[in-house]
């Protein structure tokens, strides 16, 4: 498991990041989001014993990161968000080179290294040089070498940066597989959606600080409950306003040039109930519909409304 | 210690498979080839009936100084970016989550990096060996150049790697490292040499003198010179002199770096670790 206590980075007068409390469970995987500059790449390059906090205390699998970090890197697969591969080595010898740095040698490096290449999908490039293969596979190539030494934790820094959605697919099946074999992991991202659908817990930072802790199954199960509705119609401000005001599960709205975006908190049979009511009331709708959910958004919604848990800190 | 440092094996591996390697090696040992020949035909002046011992000396000497200076100077060239480069090519992170210890990083570059110059070093020995059938170095002397030359590449390497771990860019460890190369080589042999030659015109200035001989016991030609015979002195206690002040920065320079490498270690105090938040208030 990860824990951290008041964790903090300060570089100069910059704070990085601020008394940041988390607790990841074992076996789960816990998805941080937050724009860039937000902390999370300090967050992860404390826990993985590469930057040392200004204060407070992070525990990893059981050992804390400045007291014990011997034993916290044989715990840990780390993969940074910009990664270099080297030179004029082929797959094979750079899985044998970091097998080798964890003291696994011969026979067993041999075994993990043809196990994990044929997990992430790589077998056909074994005598392949690393720096011939695309980004992609270079992407999963390191997921294959945190994995060499078998750790119980797994810290991917934007694993999916820079990959086009085909690999981008490709990767969620591996974490999903990750995942299902009993890892804490913590994958950190700026696009909610891509943690959704591998993540247990989401946590959203914001300025070096937690603003907010989200279990992803919750999250799910409010985007059936808010949608977001696009009805196109020419109509003056005071009649969508005379409408839309006496609808309850109307929670925000905008007017647009062509028409109304809005939230909304209801079933399909409310959603009749609205249009009818629009009808009724002179408006000549020309389009009504619903719009993809934008899971981040939501998000924040639900945790600044008070839906969701909002442990935080 | 390959088997027991897996960074030197893996290294050893990528420099060796370029092209660069076997054409620096064989353009190395053609240019000294050549330039022995040439040396040695000027000495016996085309004849081969006499020979001159005094006259060979004088190749061997100026051989050593030759290779002295080339592998001097071309080592922060294979050295200065060795964990600059790292950084540069974003993989010193993951290197260093792995449970390899600042020592066994940093041994493994300075290995790496001087190997190609060693083997430089290695393959003009059958070169000396010529210079050997004719009389002119004693077993000793040739033992005392080629360990010197070599525990010289060692250090000069350590030190550049140092730098490359410290300066952070590749573009300012070269820098560091040729002006440790240029203080070692020019500045102590014009200066040492510019204060013994002002000490033979003001003969009772110990001070000149004493400067001028502390100077010239850190430049590495000199030392070689010494030991090659071609200066008189007490070169074997000079460079015991020359290896235990480089060493001792070396020292210095690798304490920082393992700093650098690992911030947890110099993480001394419990209040650092734990941190005050009053403090940071």
């Amino acid at each position: 498991m990860i824990q951290t206590q008041n964790l903090t980075k300060k570089y100069g007068r910059t704070v990085a990041v601020n008394r940041l409390n988390l607790t990841v469970r074992q076996g789960t995987v816990f998805g941080l989001i937050g724009e860039n500059g937000a902390g999370k790449t300090t967050t992860l390059s404390m826990l993985a014993t590469l930057t040392v906090p200004t204060f407070g205390r992070a525990f990893v699998n059981g050992f804390e990161v400045c007291k014990h970090p011997h034993d916290v890197r044989m715990s840990i697969g780390y993969m940074p968000d910009a990664f270099g591969v080297y030179d004029d080595l082929t797959v094979t010898e750079y899985l044998y080179f970091y097998a080798e740095c964890y003291g696994i040698k011969g026979a067993l490096a041999r075994r993990r290294s043809v196990d994990l290449l044929e997990w992430v999908n790589l077998q056909n490039q074994r005598k392949t040089y690393v720096n011939a293969l695309s980004r992609g596979m270079q992407q999963r190539l390191e997921l294959a070498r945190c994995l060499m030494h078998d750790p119980q934790v797994l810290i991917l820094d934007e694993p999916a940066s820079g990959l086009d959605p085909r690999s981008r697919i490709e990767l969620r099946r591996v974490l999903r597989r990750l995942r299902e074999l009993g890892k804490t992991m913590i994958i950190s991202s700026h696009i909610l959606n891509e943690l959704s659908e591998v993540s247990d817990e989401i946590g959203m930072m914001r300025g070096g600080e937690l603003s907010a802790v989200a279990a992803v199954d919750a999250l799910l199960d409010q985007t059936g409950a808010y949608r977001r509705l696009w009805i196109q119609a020419a109509a003056e401000p005071e009649s969508w306003h005379r409408v839309l005001a006496n609808v309850p599960q109307v929670l925000e709205y905008a007017l647009r040039p062509q028409g109304v975006e809005m939230v909304f908190s209801g079933l399909e049979e409310e959603q009749a109930e609205l249009l009818k009511r629009l009808i009724q009331s002179g408006i000549a709708v020309t389009h009504f519909g619903e719009q993809p959910t934008d899971i981040e958004s939501l998000f924040l919604r639900l945790t600044e409304r008070g839906v969701l848990p909002h442990d935080a800190g | 210690m390959m088997r027991g440092n897996p960074l030197l094996l893996k290294e050893f591996r990528q420099r060796m498979r370029t092209r660069r390697a076997p054409l620096v090696i064989m353009g190395y040992f053609i240019s000294m080839a050549l330039l022995t020949f040439l040396l040695l035909y000027e000495n016996v002046q085309g004849q081969l009936t006499l020979l001159l011992p005094a006259r060979g000396e004088q190749v061997f000497v100026t051989l050593g100084l030759l290779q002295m200076a080339v592998v001097v100077f071309l080592t922060p060239a294979f050295a200065a970016g060795a964990v600059s480069g790292e950084r540069e090519r974003r993989t010193l992170s993951v290197l260093l989550t792995t449970p390899l210890s600042p020592f066994t990083i940093l041994m493994g570059k300075v290995l790496s990096s001087s190997a190609l110059l060693l083997l430089l070093v290695v393959v003009t020995l059958p070169l000396y060996s010529l210079v050997f059938l004719f009389g002119a170095a004693v077993p000793q002397e040739l033992v005392g150049v080629f360990g010197f030359q070599l525990l010289t590449i060692v250090l000069v390497a350590a030190m550049s790697v140092c730098w490359s771990t410290l300066a952070l860019r590749s573009g300012w460890s070269t820098v560091l490292s040729y002006a440790t190369v240029t203080w070692m080589v020019l500045i102590t042999g014009l200066f040492g040499y510019g204060l013994q030659y002002a000490a033979t015109r003001f003969p009772i200035d110990y001070f000149l003198l004493n400067w001028g001989q502390f100077l010239l016991r850190l430049n590495p030609l000199w030392i070689e010179a010494g030991l090659a015979g071609a200066v008189p002195g007490h070169f074997a206690r000079d460079s015991l002199w020359f290896l235990g002040f480089y060493g001792s920065i070396t020292v210095i320079l690798w304490v920082l770096s393992s700093g650098r490498l690992r911030p947890q270690s110099y993480a001394f105090s419990a209040r650092f670790r734990h941190g005050d938040e009053k403090d940071f208030e």
